[in-house]
């Protein structure tokens, strides 16, 4: 086979296919490079790639490159990790939730016939499909259908990572478990899609009005729980009052009826020989004295 | 097992073990100046194994760990096969805080995704400079597959158990690391197939004809 056909396939793959010397400076650019670059090859090509893209003169780039030319062992930039390494408008704005193409790339050695390093080459792969449908399958592993905030499974193996993080390093992590009071009767009364749209309003003002780190997750029914990164229990209190509160103040309207209902709160914090169980009971436990001693309030246990 | 013992002789496995020696030599020298990685590799040792009892012999040798995370990589070229990098569970959070740049937006990735991506990053680097180095004494170039990862096992479920093709044998060369600012230990097991036998011969009488 002759280069120039070797140059055919290259430029007709497709995936972006980059050479860079030792002094990391362009050698080969292929015409997928050009074409979401919007740099020709021909004025890419001995200059240095960081003039381009000074982006990528990062400690981990150099790092890799260093590595890849000493070591002959191969780099690889997960879009996980990455996201991308060169910024490119993706293929298709269509379904799409990205603003930029992402990529998986690899990169190896390139030997001369001593078999030492010359360079280095870089693949460039556009995974953004793949990667959105990775997106959509978490979501759907993860949030309540109805409500849109996290789901139950969500919330346990999150519960999970979070018990073992704290206790760790012994920082205090609270749990709120949260009742719709008198449920039953908005759906006897007013039927369920009112009963659903009473869920979603309340798993939304929830999901707003707790802070940036906190999660909230339809548990069951009509039962919600929040749980609470670095929070001590009285610092729970404030977080649940504030919920109570603001659930209290909304007017539900639904065929011309003002609808509006309560919460219950029971509120546990991590203690020493606990389990995610043990936590999770404890805020039920509260929850269910809450719901004794008149509802629409928190009680801590 | 008895075979297996034939295959290769005591003394080409001397030669193998003082090839290895000056490859992890090498390669540790090459880490600590090019990338800032300080890491002591321990004199290597070499097992010859059926591939039956390749599971087994790998969960013995890593049983002082209760949970461990393992960077597995394979390995191609005329030099052939898997390197496994088995760490202690806990090691994840200090390789975060020894090698993680920072300087990417992780968003909404947790902190296990981190560990995991920072796992397979160290993986694929220390296994790159310890086959490659290697190969390159041998006189080989290799390819390597991307890196995988199991985090937070018990041993007994992170090794696979069919590594290889059973019946046949298994070169394992072991060497213990440590990384000197934290502590941060592990095991890295290459092994290596029936396939890459003829040619670990024959590269390890070229390797001596220069000295004789």
């Amino acid at each position: 086979m002759t280069l120039n056909e070797l140059t055919q396939v290259f430029d007709t793959v497709n995936f972006g296919l980059v050479v860079l010397d030792r002094d990391i400076k362009i050698q080969y650019w292929n015409r997928w490079m050009a074409m979401h670059s919007g740099l020709p090859s021909e004025q890419i090509i001995g200059e240095p790639l960081f003039d381009f893209f000074p982006h990528l003169n990062t400690p981990g780039f150099n790092k890799n490159c260093k590595a890849v030319l000493s070591f002959g062992n191969f780099a690889f930039f997960s879009q996980k990790l990455h996201r991308f390494l060169f910024p490119f408008k993706p293929d298709s704005s269509f379904g799409y939730r990205f603003d930029l193409m992402q990529q998986s790339c690899t990169m190896g050695p390139l030997r001369s016939d001593d078999n030492s390093i010359s360079g280095l080459f870089l693949i460039v792969q556009d995974v953004t499909e793949l990667a959105t449908y990775e997106q959509k399958l978490v979501e759907m592993n993860t949030k309540d259908v109805l409500t849109g905030i996290y789901n139950r499974r969500f919330l346990e193996s999150r519960l999970q990572e979070e018990f073992e993080r704290h206790r760790r390093h012994s920082h205090p992590l609270s749990l709120i478990m949260i009742d719709i009071d008198f449920f039953k009767k908005v759906n006897d009364n007013y039927g369920h899609q009112c009963g659903d749209a009473v869920l979603q309003a309340v798993a939304g003002k929830t999901s707003s009005v707790i802070r940036k780190t906190d999660f909230v997750a339809r548990y069951g029914g009509e039962e919600f729980c929040c749980l609470l990164p670095e929070t001590s229990v009285t610092a729970a209190e404030i977080v649940a009052e504030n919920i109570r509160t603001h659930i209290e103040q909304i007017e539900n309207i639904f065929e011309g009826n003002t609808i509006k209902v309560t919460i219950s709160l029971g509120i546990s914090g991590l203690m020493d020989k606990d389990s995610p169980e043990t936590l999770l009971k404890r805020a039920d436990d509260a929850l269910y004295q809450a719901k004794h001693s008149g509802r629409n309030r928190f009680v801590r246990f | 097992m008895d075979y297996c013992l034939d295959i290769i002789s005591d003394e080409e496995k001397e030669i193998l073990q003082e090839i290895m020696n000056i490859a992890f030599g090498k390669a540790a020298a090459d880490l600590a100046e090019v990338i800032n990685i300080f890491v002591v590799l321990s004199v290597p040792n070499i097992e010859l194994l059926n591939s039956q009892d390749l599971p087994s012999y790998l969960k013995t040798q890593v049983s002082e760990y209760e949970r461990v995370s393992i960077v597995e990589q394979n390995f191609w070229g005329d030099f052939k096969g898997s390197a496994f990098l088995v760490f202690q569970a806990s090691a994840g959070r200090e390789l975060v805080a020894l090698f993680g740049d920072n300087s990417d937006d992780f968003g909404s990735e947790s902190i296990d995704a981190l560990e995991k991506e920072t796992l397979m990053e160290v993986g694929n680097i220390l296994i790159g400079a310890c086959v490659g180095k290697l190969s390159e004494l041998l006189g080989d170039a290799v390819t390597y597959s991307p890196p995988r990862v199991v985090t937070e096992n018990t041993h007994n479920d992170a090794i696979p158990t069919n590594i290889f093709e059973s019946g046949s044998s298994a070169i394992v060369l072991k060497t213990v690391f440590c990384f000197n600012e934290r502590n941060v230990n592990g095991f890295l097991f290459l092994v290596t197939s029936n396939d890459s036998i003829l040619w670990l011969k024959k590269s390890l009488a070229t390797f001596m004809e220069q000295y004789e």
